[in-house]
């Protein structure tokens, strides 16, 4: 009886009614007494909500059509406002069925963030593609065979065989064709299960082919890998060899994070025991390897499908990647083990695909510019015509290339994980959820936010970051020094001191897709002057040590996993970048893995990044005090000689 | 065959800064003293001009201070009167400006309250005819308190008050900009901070022409050679034209000199360093010589006898150019 009168109890207590929201015409049912901000965001329309749903900013204001939800505040709504039918979303609670109407200047939505100052200086990622350039020509390929049988006659060898007809369809007459033992000790059953009508997988290099696959005749195209290996994330392309196409991407975080946030710790722990070498690069491969899997199970492939693989990753990166002991290049004076790689067949190598398939790596040039900055450069087409330009790649190491195609130049700066998400209270890496652009109101420091797929913010990103630091310095929230102004006019609950330390809200917790307020705090702050000071340091020290001065760079390029664009004009309001007009930028976004694609589709491209690893001059910042100098000195916004920054107002 | 000197010109010059106002701009001083305005290297007269010549301001504090005998005997009974002894700094020592320092309102000492240094200051202002230099005692929240009650008593006056550090600029800059004074900014022997908080001060409306530079200087033998080669890039920053760095430098010479174990020891306790009456003057004149020559626009000290020396220094190496 008692269990039975529960029951009913629950029933009725969990009562719910129809929320429609119009102009969607979107019906979800919630439970009895939600608020309807809170309903709004169940059903997928985000309600602004400056004070956090107190009732006094009104900003998220919505029209009651028919119902009568209960209203526990009405702030500052005028009497004739009320007699309308608006309500304040935050202070309304649903006791029945409810239709309302959600007006356009109440919505927290993308268009909306977008207006405001027009997108000044924002870059979108470029879509340049240079496959034109370097022509399309892979580093695999796949062939179709018809050989004569053989008979009492014609009694050459299988591979004899297989080879002259090799020879004939691929047009070389002197270029040695090699077969592995592994395809030899199948190919007698291979060819005559096929009955003698195959498709053949070679590797193609310039000093000759190898063969990696015989199958019985059909019409799949090559397949190849792009990978990127970041210290903080992997990201892997699924490129068609024939078309060039990126069929399918995939991207998560290295699994080798939990030994160390950076290439230091990762080294550290790699030389720490001798069982600890195999485990970390155990945890990279393994961390390809999901990828690819997915991939294939998404693109109903297998892993003999994909005859090549290119991997583009910084120094210490690649040698984990390759099991090769990494410590010299973490002692002084910092010796890579070697700076070209050996192109190596998958099995040895432990990536899923196709075991014969050659794993190739971009050259490194030392041990803090690697092969994803060589693959980055070429991507720039910085090595071709007379321009100075400048490369930055800004992750969780900063690196930077100058040049033309005369000379060029690279340096590393330790930035931090900052602009990856690392080392900020809330930071993440660019996904859904991240919060990539800050607006915040100068006077009431209201904030308007744009997420990263369009869905409640739970962290911010990179971009989000660099946004905000300007916001903040904008609103006077900070000084330039990162302090926090507590004394600000606006008095708004938003920037308030905590027992650890000071903070600015930047979503409330009912409108985050935490549980927590998603907030910025001084330390961030701080964190963040020192990763834009590195960066920018490297710029300086690099123009300074090639006596270049900044106006004589023609274009910038700008690559990290910053999110779907870089606010140019916000990384020089911080002193992130060099002042420059905006049309000099070009954001291209992952450009290590661009580069490990092209390279995958172009033997000019592979040509080209070993020449580029060769061509590129080293400078150690580390020697000298210019780049101290440079960074100390950067540790503020944007700088402390503001005759840097002339287009940067007070 | 000739020789020709190479002469270097700078683009720009260091600002200037005028202290204390006569009864025709608002205050009560008999004249004013204007520091800065040069567009050289200090002293090389055949490259520009020596437009201000450096000045000293003696330093009074409001209650007697915890200096040695040596000092101390030199002013006779007047360092429990700060007026009397601003007095005396003046028509006796020849003090430029005086430079008061409220240690009476120390927390832990005894904590005098906002409206008695006030009152303090406006004595040594009736006192004397100079403009004054007035800092608090070097807590920053009560310093926040003095120095917001010493502006609003002598407004109008033009002081030069301090200190606005880095993580403490704000309230005493906003008392400098109500009631029209001028501000001392102090930053650690560091050159980007030095620069930094030019910038944060003057983003807060006070003209960069109100503003003083204390670099902090070591004392002889106790870090000297740092404060000289930061004060040298400031001056070279200044006539490079830039301008957050182009103001003109205070130095709390008697301050940092008589920190020394060498100028206090006895000869007794060390007889080979000779009398302390003789080495303490020297130990403060030179330490104000070295850094004249670096660009020091105001001399704070405290010995009238190591005053007196660096007065003729002083006049000597102006009256080069004028000879």
């Amino acid at each position: 009886m008692t269990h039975e009168g529960l029951e009913n109890e629950e029933v009725t207590t969990m009562a719910s009614c129809l929320v429609k929201f119009m102009p969607e015409n979107r019906t979800i049912e919630v439970k009895e007494g939600t608020s309807l901000v809170k309903a709004a965001a169940q059903a997928g329309i985000y309600i602004k909500s400056g004070c956090g749903g107190k009732g006094s900013c009104g900003a998220c204001k919505v029209t009651v059509l028919s119902g009568h939800p209960e209203v526990k505040g009405t702030g500052r709504l005028t009497q004739e406002e009320i007699a309308d039918g608006v309500r304040l979303s935050c202070q309304t609670f649903v006791y029945g069925d409810v239709t309302l109407e959600v007006p356009p200047e109440s919505r927290l939505q993308e268009h909306q963030v977008l207006m405001g100052d027009v997108q000044k200086g924002l870059l979108k990622e470029t879509e340049q593609d240079l496959l034109e350039k370097f022509g399309l020509h892979p580093l695999a390929t796949k062939v179709h065979i018809q050989l004569p049988e053989p008979t009492l006659t014609e009694n050459a060898s299988d591979w004899a065989r297989l080879q002259l007809e090799l020879r004939r369809v691929l047009l070389v007459s002197s270029k040695p064709i090699d077969i592995p033992l592994s395809i030899l000790q199948t190919l007698p059953e291979s060819l005559r299960q096929a009955e003698w009508d195959v498709s053949v997988t070679l590797t193609d290099l310039e000093h000759g082919y190898t063969v990696t696959r015989v199958e019985k005749s059909n019409q799949r195209p090559p397949y190849g890998l792009a990978i990127d290996i970041g210290t903080t994330t992997v990201v892997v392309y699924l490129v068609d060899l024939s078309t060039g196409q990126i069929l399918d991407q995939q991207g998560t975080y290295n699994k080798q994070a939990k030994y160390g946030d950076d290439v230091i710790a990762r080294i550290v722990y790699a030389v720490d025991a001798p069982e600890n070498l195999p485990e970390i690069r155990k945890a990279v491969v393994d961390t390809i390897n999901e990828l690819t899997d997915k991939i294939l199970d998404r693109q109903k492939l297998q892993a003999q499908d994909l005859c090549v693989a290119v991997a583009a990753g910084n120094t210490t990166m690649t040698q984990l990647f390759l099991g090769i002991d990494p410590r010299y290049v973490r002692l002084e004076p910092y010796i890579p083990t070697m700076n070209v790689v050996p192109s190596v067949p998958a099995k040895e190598v432990g990536v899923h695909i196709l075991p014969e398939a050659l794993v190739h790596s971009f050259p490194s040039v030392a041990s803090y510019v690697g092969g994803d900055i060589v693959s980055g450069t070429m991507v720039t087409d910085m090595a071709n015509g007379e321009d100075i330009t400048l490369f930055i790649d800004i992750g969780t190491n900063g690196e930077i290339v100058l040049g033309n195609q005369d000379w060029l130049v690279s340096c590393a700066c330790s930035a931090g994980p900052c602009f990856e998400g690392g080392g900020i209270l809330f930071g993440m890496r660019a996904m859904p959820g991240a919060i990539e652009r800050v607006n915040i109101d100068r006077e009431t420091l209201d904030v308007t936010l744009k997420v990263v797929g369009g869905i409640l913010p739970v962290g911010i990103c990179g971009s989000g970051l660099v946004d905000g630091l300007a916001k903040l310095r904008e609103a006077g929230i900070i000084d330039r020094a990162g302090n926090f102004q507590m004394e600000h006019a606006s008095h708004s609950e938003r920037l308030r001191v905590t027992p650890d330390d000071k903070e600015f809200v930047l979503a409330w917790a009912q409108q985050a897709g935490g549980e927590k307020d998603v907030v910025i705090t001084e330390n961030d702050v701080k964190n963040l002057i020192r990763a834009k000071g590195a960066i920018y340091a490297g710029i300086r020290s690099l123009l300074t040590m090639v006596a270049v001065d900044v106006d004589m760079i023609n274009r910038i390029m700008i690559a990290g996993g910053f999110g779907n664009y870089l606010n140019v004009h916000d990384s020089v309001e911080i002193g992130l970048l060099p002042d420059l007009p905006p049309e000099k930028y070009e954001f291209i976004g992952n450009s290590s893995v661009k580069g490990a694609r092209l390279a995958l589709l172009s033997q000019n491209a592979w040509r080209e990044a070993a020449e580029l690893g060769r061509k590129m001059t080293y400078i150690e910042l580390s020697v000298g005090t210019t780049f101290m100098d440079e960074f100390v000195s950067a540790l503020f916004l944007p700088h402390t000689d503001l005759s840097l920054f002339p287009s940067v107002g007070a | 065959m000739p020789v020709t000197l190479i002469k270097e010109r700078f683009p720009s010059k260091v600002g200037e800064v005028t202290l204390g106002a006569t009864a025709e701009q608002g205050g009560t001083r008999d004249s004013v003293v204007v520091v800065g305005g040069d567009n050289l290297l200090p002293f090389l007269h055949f490259e520009g001009k020596v437009v201000n010549r450096p000045v000293i301001a003696m330093e009074v504090t409001d209650i007697v201070p915890p200096w040695n005998e040596a000092i101390k005997a030199q002013f006779g009974d007047v360092l429990d009167n700060p007026a009397a002894w601003a007095k005396k700094c003046v028509d006796e020592f020849g003090a430029d400006l005086i430079y008061v320092k409220l240690i009476g309102a120390d927390p832990e000492g005894l904590n005098r309250s906002p409206e008695d240094c006030a009152r303090v200051v406006k004595d040594v202002l009736a006192a004397v005819g100079v403009p004054l230099i007035v800092v608090g005692c070097e807590t920053p929240e009560k310093d926040n308190e003095v120095m917001a009650a010493v502006a609003e008593a002598t407004a109008g006056e033009n002081l030069l008050i301090g200190l606005a550090e880095q993580d403490n600029y704000k309230s005493i800059t906003a008392a400098a900009m109500v009631h029209k004074h001028n501000v001392i900014a102090r930053s650690p022997l560091d050159i980007n901070i030095c620069k930094q908080l030019n910038i944060l001060i003057n983003e807060m409306g006070l003209p960069l022409n109100k503003i003083v530079i204390d670099p902090m200087i070591g004392g002889l033998g106790f870090g000297i050679e740092y404060a000289y080669s930061i004060m040298e890039r400031a001056r070279l920053g200044a006539l490079a034209n830039d301008k957050m760095l182009s103001m003109p430098m205070i130095c709390t010479v008697g301050y940092e000199a008589n920190r020394a174990k060498e100028a206090n020891e006895s000869v007794e306790a060390f007889p080979d360093w000779g009398e302390l009456a003789e080495r303490g003057v020297l130990w403060e004149t030179l330490t104000a010589t070295a850094l004249l020559q670096v660009g020091a626009s105001i001399l704070v000290m405290r010995n009238p006898a190591a005053v007196k020396l660096v007065q003729h220094n002083i006049a000597d190496l102006v009256e080069v150019a004028e000879a």
